[in-house]
């Protein structure tokens, strides 16, 4: 008898056993897939995301660019007045600095597609050295060009060569080693960006921008007047879209 | 096996403050989620603000500030969904708790050194409007107010209406429990 019990005890623990080694194994299986899933949903954000971020390829045709008397500059095919896509940035500051990394060449192709016209209102948002000086310095130096294309050229090596805003940075000898590199044919450009002829124009104009914009900030993007949302001017993709739309 | 089990919802019985508290772990759960997945679904659309929301502080070297401002906002919604919907819920718990941490050391060490910067936390560049003033006391309340929700999490893991316990993913003594006292209880609420 006593045989007979042990006998069905053990039946019972094998298959309580049996159901429990079952159940795990259902639980290890429901868990891998659940890892998967989630690792899957991880990496389709990722990809979204970083194309979100991703620059566009400069197409390598380029519209026209014209500085005009009041310090702004034009980049825009002949005949395109809209939409319009107004550029305030401070080439000493960081976020310009990304902005001109990530959107710049989506600018530069729209242009060149004729689907906006693109003004760049250089100023100086800095009250505090050594960042004030530096993004006076830079803009003054830009200033003594007159040739758009040289400007543009040397919009971008600025932006390329900005110094950290805790030194002090854009040294005239600086400055016009890169307004040879970017092309530069001014005439007396070394002795007007040595003498920061146009500082008092610049900053004239600078306090002028910022108040009747009304800007809280550098970059602003402004879209036919109205400021774009920093995240849609920080996504090359997003940006693009807005712009065609208003072209519509 | 059977005994054992009784005996677990017998003393569960004796003790009327735990459902109560794992409500409270759901609650901090959906908190604490909340919050993670605005803040990465208010940066994830535009990464290249994000990284340079990290360069304002300072503290990274550049290549380490692109991964985080790539990384932090993916990083801060698969945790908020999962803190939603209770998936390896105390895991996922420590990462916020680490993740709040590290903001409030970033901060903190912002305030310290005297910069004046937005933390960037809802998006934006990091840089303060004009005539805007930092807001680190604010700021650094609102993350250790998260951290003490992640660390209650932590501490009393799963909670209500977890998938943890609805996949059988907690621990032997929380399955027991479960399916003893509030298993179907739970499907119905």
């Amino acid at each position: 008898m006593s045989k007979r019990t042990s006998e069905a005890a053990r039946a019972r623990i094998a298959a309580q056993r049996e159901t429990l080694r079952k159940q795990e194994q259902r639980k290890r299986i429901t868990m891998i897939v659940t890892i998967a899933v989630i690792a899957v949903i991880a990496v389709a954000f990722t990809v979204w995301s970083v194309r979100q971020g991703s620059a566009e390829e400069a197409s390598g045709n380029a519209a026209p660019v014209t500085v005009e008397k009041d310090g702004t500059v034009v980049m825009a095919n002949s005949g395109v007045t809209k939409p319009v896509v107004d550029v305030f940035e401070d080439f000493q500051c960081p976020a310009c600095k990304q902005f001109e990394e990530t959107s710049g060449s989506t600018l530069k192709n729209l242009a060149a597609e004729g689907k906006a016209k693109v003004v760049y209102h250089p100023i100086t948002i800095f009250t505090e050295e050594p960042t004030k000086g530096n993004s006076l310095r830079a803009a003054s130096a830009a200033r003594c060009i007159t040739d758009g294309r040289q400007w543009l050229a040397f919009h971008d090596a600025l932006y390329k060569n900005q110094p950290s805003e805790t030194v002090s940075g854009f040294s005239a000898d600086e400055l016009i080693k890169w307004g040879k590199q970017a092309g530069v044919t001014a005439e007396d450009f070394d002795n007007c960006v040595r003498q920061q002829r146009n500082v008092a124009a610049h900053q004239q104009f600078s306090a002028q921008t910022m108040s009747a914009q009304k800007l809280s900030g550098t970059p602003t993007v402004k879209l036919d007047g109205k400021e774009l949302d920093t995240n849609v001017a920080f996504a090359p993709s997003s940006l693009r879209d807005a712009v065609e739309k208003a072209g519509k | 096996m059977v005994q054992l089990a009784s005996g677990a919802s017998v003393s569960e019985r004796l003790q009327p403050a735990k459902p109560v508290l794992s409500w409270v772990t759901t609650a901090a759960r959906v908190v604490l989620a909340a919050v993670l997945i605005v803040a990465g679904a208010l940066k994830i659309g535009a990464p290249a603000l994000s990284v340079q929301a990290v360069r304002a502080y300072q503290l990274l070297p550049d290549s380490v500030a692109q991964v985080v401002g790539y990384g932090l906002p993916v990083l801060e919604i698969i945790t908020g969904l999962l803190l939603l919907v209770g998936l390896f819920t105390r895991a996922v718990a420590i990462v916020g708790g680490v993740l709040m941490v590290a903001f409030v050391i970033g901060i903190a060490s912002a305030w310290a050194r005297g910069l004046r910067i937005d933390c960037g936390c809802f998006g934006g560049d990091g840089t303060l409007a004009a005539g805007q003033d930092p807001n680190y006391f604010w700021e650094l309340m609102r993350d250790l107010g998260l951290l003490v929700c992640a660390a209650w999490i932590v501490v009393r893991p799963a909670g209500r209406l977890s998938l943890d316990s609805a996949l059988g993913f907690t621990g032997e003594r929380e399955t027991a429990d479960e399916d003893d006292s509030d298993g179907g209880e739970d499907d119905g609420a």
